[in-house]
């Protein structure tokens, strides 16, 4: 919203401050200032000050808005002149209000004999100010009221129109042409202004051509209206057509209001287009809107904002708001104007005293006294980070990349019995599916380091990851691991993975044949990484892709495994008094993977006081040498241990059989 | 015998000058020194020499035998050092010329991590929630009805409207723990946020939010602003100079628009700060008492503060980063061999 510091000044006569003061002001207390220009108008320097305007304060989408919050900062008072009463004379409107449910008020009345002549030169400037053409004096000065009051209005050309004008909810028209000349398709839910014939207009977002103002128009119906604001906002975003006027019928305005507006622009049609009034004053008003009276604790304003805001203040900065304020025993009865829409609850007239005494005011520099409260950190926040640790330690770099991918990308990564999750309208239409691994992400970034010529890539990445599964939308948090280089082999990968779960607090990690594996892994070597009995995750070779570099990768659930490591009770800690003992063994074994098997159950039964390790020393195609190192324990009772070794391997090796 | 004994202490040093292992020295021992050594069979001669030459030659052996022990107990030293120390040239090692790569966390992470770090320090919890959430968290409990105006202010981005979309504000984590948990609490939430916006240098349809969130039975606006100063001194240097102004957004009243002199131009005005000099920093405010009504909280017993600030801008501006899309796409690099101070 542009405001000219002129019209502020015309509105609030004792007014003072620059157009720089006023605008830091306005910033301070709700409305920032976000442009001020140097501008001409009506052959004198004058200023634009560029404010934001708040959301729920529709009033301030208007001159006269904006000068009343600057009188009440400033302790000052707003001079409206009243225009004249409307003489209203002849015979009464053929209106109807069918969309009663939509539709707050309407005020029309009908005017004849004016003029539609180009319009005076302040009137073209001061379109131009708010990006506004000219469109005659009629449509121009409709506008300028907008402006002014906040109130849009609708002009209908009466000799354009046949019958009853009606508001009503479309049913039968499928588009309309509107002002500007755009062709609008319709939903056929929307609520119109029609006449017998056809749709005039799409009420309260823009004017049909059919009964246009133009040159010739003689005679007119003006009319304002307030509406549900939802009705209108829906209406605008589902038709895609959003104006001065919607922007300020989706919010709450006053339906009071429009009786000034109305008064201010026939009186301004009259002055400059001639004419007179043929009709009495139409008014659908079933439900006057009364503000609320709210009992106000004036401790609020000193409780929320921390500092001390007096009786007298509170007083002063409420009348200056236009609020009326009476005692009601030890509190306040506060009625705001009709306008304030926005203010129904004691925090709101605590908002009020506190932006108009001044933030400023209240002090930046105290270290807050928070009470202690005891610490709800999920846990799994707390793995994602010492994760983030231990691998960056050991020489991997985190990304970030788009949880959106491409279509095609999850048919290649995914290895869950989910399907995937897309989004309905997204602009970015090349990327509409949420991720389903978090290989998407890194399987770009190494592309993107290859292109660029990095040799040696170690990335990592935690995010989420998505899928439906039962028609349930399902996420969460996974760990992406990726390694490519030249020089790269899976052992090292594995190892890797396998210290970073055991640093974690995992023991008896298995890798078994993987049940789905991702198109883009090479099948011989594809393992889901299991953690006793729970699948926790996969490690992959992925395929040669023009890279040509050896690429592994690995994803873990974090959600599982918080849940798992919630429940583990290790002590890692041992205390070693006797010389360490070793024995080898040769296994020979069926299937190679079952090589985990084998030594998680040597693990297991293999008492704890006595295992230091088991450690594979040799490989030749399935046979194996293991060593085992034994603490506390003779050579003699190592050698007694090592028989039960023995015994488990050979049973071991009748069960696979 | 004097002759025999002067070729004997040549002989020893002959054999000494040459012994080059332990073993050899061993030898040598037996060799001159042992009960059949050398020395030994001299010093038995003795007793078949004359009377009157028995007294010096005894006194000449046994001052040579006393030479030759000297030298060989400087020798066996010498070869024992050796052995223990090994030879320094052959094991000698030197650095590698090629530095090993280092890991990197994200900035992101980096500057979430260290945001954390100040407000467990003041106590508060960290906590997240999904991605994939429902209109009644990311709005209708944040106090933004269907529609409401203040949906315009982000566009959302739907999975199956009007009821799931993705989150448009890490808000939507407040309004979970409004729900789940029983003040009082102080908690963050660092999280990824979503909005249907073209990706350009300077808009990412993917970004991060900070938001906290305190309710507890007494607060103000003046903690509120003492919470963020303590922040951006932390993350801007004490230097930093702030203002608070009010602002709108549903879920809290009253609301805080906390903006930081622009460190471009020090207010002055820049293209970086639009010309304003001033730079916006998120929202904040007293949680509204319509949020809290609808999470089951008491509002005569508890107040809340809440705020959200976006992370990426701060992020560029602390890492010198010129385009959005490098937080996330696959322009960011690290050096291998340089990483922050940690302290």
């Amino acid at each position: 919203m542009k405001v000219l510091y002129s019209e502020i000044k015309e509105l609030v006569p004792e007014l003072k401050a620059s157009p720089k003061e006023i605008g830091e002001v306005l910033t301070l207390t709700g409305f920032m200032m976000d442009s001020l220009e140097e501008v001409l108008y009506k052959g004198k320097k004058d200023f634009l000050i560029g404010l934001e305007i708040r959301q729920n304060r529709a009033d301030c989408l208007s001159v006269m808005g904006i000068a009343r919050e600057v009188a009440a900062y400033y302790n000052l008072k707003v001079k409206v002149d009243l225009p004249k009463s409307i003489k209203e004379e002849g015979k009464k409107l053929n209106i109807k209000i069918e969309a009663k449910d939509y539709v707050k008020r309407v005020l029309a009345i009908s005017l004849d004999e004016v003029k539609n002549e180009e319009s005076p030169d302040w009137l073209r400037e001061y379109m131009h100010f708010y990006g506004l053409s000219s469109a005659g004096i009629l449509v121009d000065l409709s506008n300028y009221v907008m402006i002014m009051t906040g109130y849009p209005s609708h002009l209908i050309d009466l000799n354009k129109i046949e019958g009853t004008v009606s508001w009503d909810i479309n049913n039968q028209d499928k588009e309309i042409e509107t002002i500007s000349g755009s062709l609008v398709k319709l939903n056929k839910d929307e609520i119109v202004i029609k006449d017998e014939k056809g749709i005039l207009a799409l009420a309260g977002i823009i004017g049909g051509k059919k009964a246009i103002i133009d040159k010739n128009t003689k005679s007119l119906i003006v009319e304002f209206a307030v509406y549900d604001r939802s009705i209108i906002r829906k209406n605008s975003r589902s038709l895609s057509v959003a104006t001065e006027a919607s922007k300020r019928l989706e919010k709450d305005l006053d339906p009071n209001g429009i009786d000034y507006a109305m008064s201010l622009l026939v009186s301004l049609i009259l002055k400059y287009a001639k004419g007179k009034v043929i009709s009495s004053l139409f008014s659908y008003y079933p439900k006057k809107y009364i503000s609320p009276k709210i009992k106000f604790n004036e401790k609020l304003s000193s409780d929320l904002s921390g500092i001390e805001i007096n009786h007298k203040e509170t007083l002063r900065i409420l009348k200056g708001l236009n609020f009326s304020v009476s005692s009601q025993g030890k509190d306040l009865l506060v009625i705001p104007p009709t306008y304030r829409m926005d203010v129904s609850l004691p925090a709101d007239i605590a908002e009020e005293v506190i932006r108009i005494h001044g933030y400023d005011k209240i002090p930046t520099n105290e270290i807050p006294k928070l009470e202690v409260v005891k610490n709800i950190t999920p846990p799994n926040i707390i793995l994602s980070d010492k994760i983030r640790d231990i691998l960056s330690a050991t020489g991997f770099d985190e990304t970030l990349s788009w949880p959106l991918t491409q279509k095609g990308v999850n048919e290649e990564i995914n290895y869950f019995e989910s399907s995937e999750i897309f989004t309905q309208n997204s602009v970015n239409d090349l990327y509409p599916n949420l991720r389903q691994s978090i290989a998407s992400g890194l399987l770009n970034q190494m592309n993107e380091y290859f292109k660029k010529g990095v040799e040696y890539i170690d990335i990592f990445e935690i995010g989420k990851i998505f899928g439906e599964i039962d028609k349930k939308y399902v996420e969460h948090e996974s760990l992406g691991i990726l390694s490519a280089s030249k020089e790269n082999n899976l052992p090292q990968f594995k190892n890797k993975i396998d210290s970073l779960l055991r640093m974690l607090g995992f023991k008896n990690i298995n890798y078994f044949d993987a049940e789905i594996k991702p198109r883009i892994s090479n099948p011989k070597s594809c393992w889901d990484i299991y953690i006793k009995d729970q699948q926790i995750g996969i490690i992959y070779k992925l395929i040669p892709s023009e890279t040509k570099l050896n690429t592994y990768f690995a994803e873990i659930d974090i959600q599982k495994i918080t849940e798992m490591l919630l429940i583990i009770k290790n002590n890692p800690v041992v205390e070693i008094t006797k010389k360490l003992t070793f024995l080898d063994v040769n296994v020979e074994i069926e299937n190679n993977n079952s090589i985990y098997k084998l030594i998680n159950l040597l693990q297991k039964n293999i008492s704890s006081r006595y295992l230091w390790s088991i450690n594979v020393i040799d490989v030749y195609k399935n046979k194996y040498t293991l060593r085992i190192n034994y603490k506390e324990l003779s050579d003699e009772e190592s050698k007694k241990e090592q028989s039960k070794v023995l015994e488990i391997i050979n049973s071991f090796k009748k069960n696979e059989k | 015998m004097k002759k025999e004994t002067e070729r004997l202490i040549d002989d020893l040093k002959k054999d000494l000058e040459e012994a080059d292992s332990s073993t050899v020295i061993t030898k040598i021992w037996h060799k001159y020194f042992s009960d059949n050594g050398y020395f030994k069979l001299l010093i038995k001669k003795i007793k078949d020499l004359p009377l009157e030459e028995k007294k010096t030659t005894a006194l000449v052996i046994q001052q040579s035998y006393k030479d030759a022990q000297e030298l060989f107990n400087k020798k066996e030293e010498e070869i024992k050092n050796k052995e223990l120390l090994g030879d320094i040239d052959s094991q000698s090692e030197t650095f590698s010329p090629s530095l090993v790569k280092i890991g990197h966390l994200h900035p992101i992470s980096k500057t979430i991590r260290e945001m954390n770090e100040l407000f467990i320090g003041m106590g508060f919890s960290i906590m997240d929630g999904p991605e994939i959430e429902r209109d009644e968290f990311c709005f209708q409990r944040l106090n933004v009805p269907i529609d409401h105006p203040a949906r315009d202010m982000q566009d959302t981005l739907y999975i199956k409207e009007p009821e799931f979309l993705l989150r448009t504000q890490a808000s939507s984590i407040e309004a979970r723990t409004l729900d789940k948990y029983k003040p009082p609490f102080k908690m963050v939430s660092p999280g990824r946020v979503y909005r249907n916006e073209s990706v350009n240098k300077s808009n990412h349809f993917v970004f991060h939010h900070y938001q906290g969130v305190v309710v507890v039975e007494k607060t103000s606006l003046k903690d509120l602003f003492g919470t963020f100063n303590v922040l951006f001194k932390k993350m801007y240097g004490e230097d930093v100079v702030t203002r608070y102004r009010n602002k709108y957004y549903p879920e809290v009243e009253p609301g805080v628009g906390p903006d930081m002199q622009c460190f471009n131009c020090h207010g002055k005005g820049c293209p970086l700060c639009k010309n304003v000099g001033w730079i916006e920093m998120g929202g904040a405010g007293i949680i509204h008492p319509k949020v809290m009504e609808m999470a089951g909280i008491d509002n005569k017993k508890w107040t809340g503060f809440a705020f959200g600030l976006g992370l990426d801008r701060w992020v560029m501006a602390k890492y010198k980063i010129t385009d959005i899309r490098t937080l996330l796409g696959g322009n960011l690099g690290y050096k291998y061999y340089e990483n922050e101070s940690i302290i």
